[in-house]
């Protein structure tokens, strides 16, 4: 650990919807592990559709596998 | 992916966040819905306006290396497959000009030429920041001369050859030979232009231009009209060898078979990124290996300082491309990249094994540019307040590497450092359980200083 004070803070949690900002991979997998756990996200994306930089990809490593 | 369809997440595409305000377990967001001028509710996404829309414009998915219509979808299974008007192109939206083609065309009635930016407030105890990346601009570089040599692409580029779906589909032609490929409608539209001028003389003087010019020539037939009917045959015979000679080249046009990468253009350079960025090594040799599986007569060399297959199996499947797919490693840092003839790029480079200068020309380079933050990590950086790092990536402590400097705001992926996708995908599982353990009211937390 850091300097940092690290806490186990009393939040007020008046509310228990996540906002994911980022369609990309790593923002899919988060939005849907979370809905998975029954929390409601909002996915926010820039481009009209989501997807990110792996859209644009052939295939991937390790697996040469189709990236959609 | 099933993201559009999960009844627990609500997906604003074509969105930006402009405000976050409030804290941990209750943030409230305001998100601007950006317009469409498509309606989403009633859009089947059939294509049928694009199809028919005159104005083509260049294609972002495709990095610019084909076109689409000024009313377009990102790419073709895309989710939302909602269409959307590209207000800088389409005529309706220019001063002067007119159309409304799409809406005529649309069975659906979804087209709306008035919709507005909706501007919508969303409430959250907790925010996941996975904004991604982009890619060094390789122009900065200009001894590699990408930008000014046209057979010098990026990595990203180049899967777009690759893939089937992609401009070339699949097939790996340098962008001189396709950009002579696609000269010669153009070519041969004019020729048939010049033809058909031809034929009025024919008809008007009840003669063949072949049986016309000898005696033009021999000087039997003089005046103005016969001046221009020659002018117009010697005009179509000189088009007609130019399309002649311009289709053989084209029939004799082969894929590139002699290709190189190099490696950390804009990364490990202190001119730029002092940082490696992790995955170009695997992905250049990736598409190494398929370059060769749709070419096995590809030559593939990849030119860099070192390999960092840093991961489970990787160092593997570096040692199975040379062996398989035949991939020379050059250990160099390229120096410069030169032209030859027909547009062939020249590498030079120091062989620092034989230390001496050496030159390698080859039919297509790929440059493996770095993976840099986003332009919009700084700004939302700005409208949240956070922090980020000397690099510009979203700061992390490395003992909460999932927390950035205010609390209640995570960050996965790329956002957060250069990383691979299944790194990414770990990350993101990592703060949706951090995300969900904090709004449950345990773990611990780094209060912000
Ligand atoms: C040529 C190339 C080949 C590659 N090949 C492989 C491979 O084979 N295997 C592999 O594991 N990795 C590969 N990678 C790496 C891979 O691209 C990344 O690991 C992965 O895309 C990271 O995902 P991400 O979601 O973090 O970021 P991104 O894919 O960049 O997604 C970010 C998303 O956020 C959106 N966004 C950005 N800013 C905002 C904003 N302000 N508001 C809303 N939305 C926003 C973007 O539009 C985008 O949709 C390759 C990379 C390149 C360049
Ligand atoms: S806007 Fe209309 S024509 Fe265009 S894809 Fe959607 S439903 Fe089809
Ligand atoms: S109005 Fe015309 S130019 Fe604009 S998107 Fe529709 S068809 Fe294309």
């Amino acid at each position: 650990m850091t300097g940092d004070t690290v806490t186990r803070k009393e939040i007020s949690v008046v509310n228990r919807d996540v906002l994911v900002i980022g369609g990309g991979i790593a923002g899919i997998q988060a939005s849907l592990d979370l809905a998975e756990m029954g929390i409601k996200v909002h996915l926010v994306e820039r481009l009209p559709s989501i997807g990110g930089k792996m859209s644009q990809l052939d295939k991937t490593f390790p697996t040469n596998d189709c990236a959609l | 992916m099933d993201v559009g369809r999960h009844p627990n997440i609500r997906l604003l595409a074509y969105s930006e966040v402009e405000k976050v305000e409030g804290e941990l377990g209750d943030f409230k967001v305001t998100v601007r819905k950006k317009a469409r001028y498509v309606d989403e509710s009633k859009c089947t996404g059939c294509g049928a306006c694009a199809e028919k829309c005159p104005t083509a414009i260049s294609d972002e998915y495709n990095l610019g290396l084909a076109n689409a219509k000024a009313i377009y979808r990102y790419f073709a299974q895309g989710i939302p497959s909602t269409y959307t008007i590209n207000t800088n192109f389409c005529r309706n939206f220019q001063a002067g000009k007119k159309c409304g083609v799409c809406a005529k065309v649309c069975q659906a009635g979804a087209i709306d030429y008035k919709q507005q930016d909706q501007v919508l407030e969303v409430e959250a105890g907790a925010v996941i920041l996975a904004t991604g990346y982009e890619l060094f601009d390789a122009r900065r570089i200009p001894e590699y001369g990408y930008g000014r040599l046209p057979n010098v692409v990026t990595a990203l580029e180049f899967e777009r050859f690759l893939s089937a779906s992609g401009p070339t589909h699949g097939h790996v032609y340098r962008p001189t030979d396709l950009a002579l490929k696609e000269s010669l409608p153009e070519l041969e539209k004019s020729r048939q232009k010049a033809f058909k001028a031809l034929e009025k003389f024919e008809k008007q003087f009840e003669k063949t231009s072949d049986e016309f010019y000898p005696l033009y020539e021999a000087g039997e037939l003089k005046g103005e009209d016969y001046e221009k009917w020659a002018e117009q045959v010697r005009a179509f015979r000189d088009l007609d060898g130019e399309v002649q000679a311009r289709k053989e080249k084209v029939a004799s046009l082969e894929s590139a078979h002699r290709l190189a990468f190099i490696q950390c253009v804009g990364s490990r350079d202190i001119r730029f990124n002092r940082y490696c960025s992790g995955f170009c090594c695997m992905h250049a040799i990736k598409e190494a290996i398929i370059a060769r599986e749709h070419d096995p007569q590809a030559q593939v060399y990849i030119i860099g300082m070192d390999i960092r297959a840093v991961g489970k199996g990787f160092e593997e499947y570096r040692n199975r491309g040379a062996k398989e797919s035949h991939i020379e490693y050059v250990r160099s840092r390229v120096a410069e990249i030169t032209e030859d003839k027909d547009h062939s790029p020249v590498i030079w480079y120091e062989d620092t094994k034989e230390r001496v200068v050496k030159s390698l020309p080859v039919d297509l380079v790929i440059l493996s540019t770095a993976c840099e933050p986003s332009p919009a990590t700084r700004i939302l950086a700005d409208i949240i307040g956070l922090e980020v790092n000397d690099f510009g990536f979203y700061a992390t402590d490395p003992s909460q590497p999932l927390d950035t400097s205010r609390p209640g705001i995570f960050v996965c992926g790329c956002a957060q450092s250069p990383m691979d996708i299944p790194e990414s995908v770990a990350q993101a599982s990592s703060a949706a359980a951090r995300a969900a353990q904090v709004l449950s009211g345990s773990g611990t937390l780094r209060l912000a200083s």
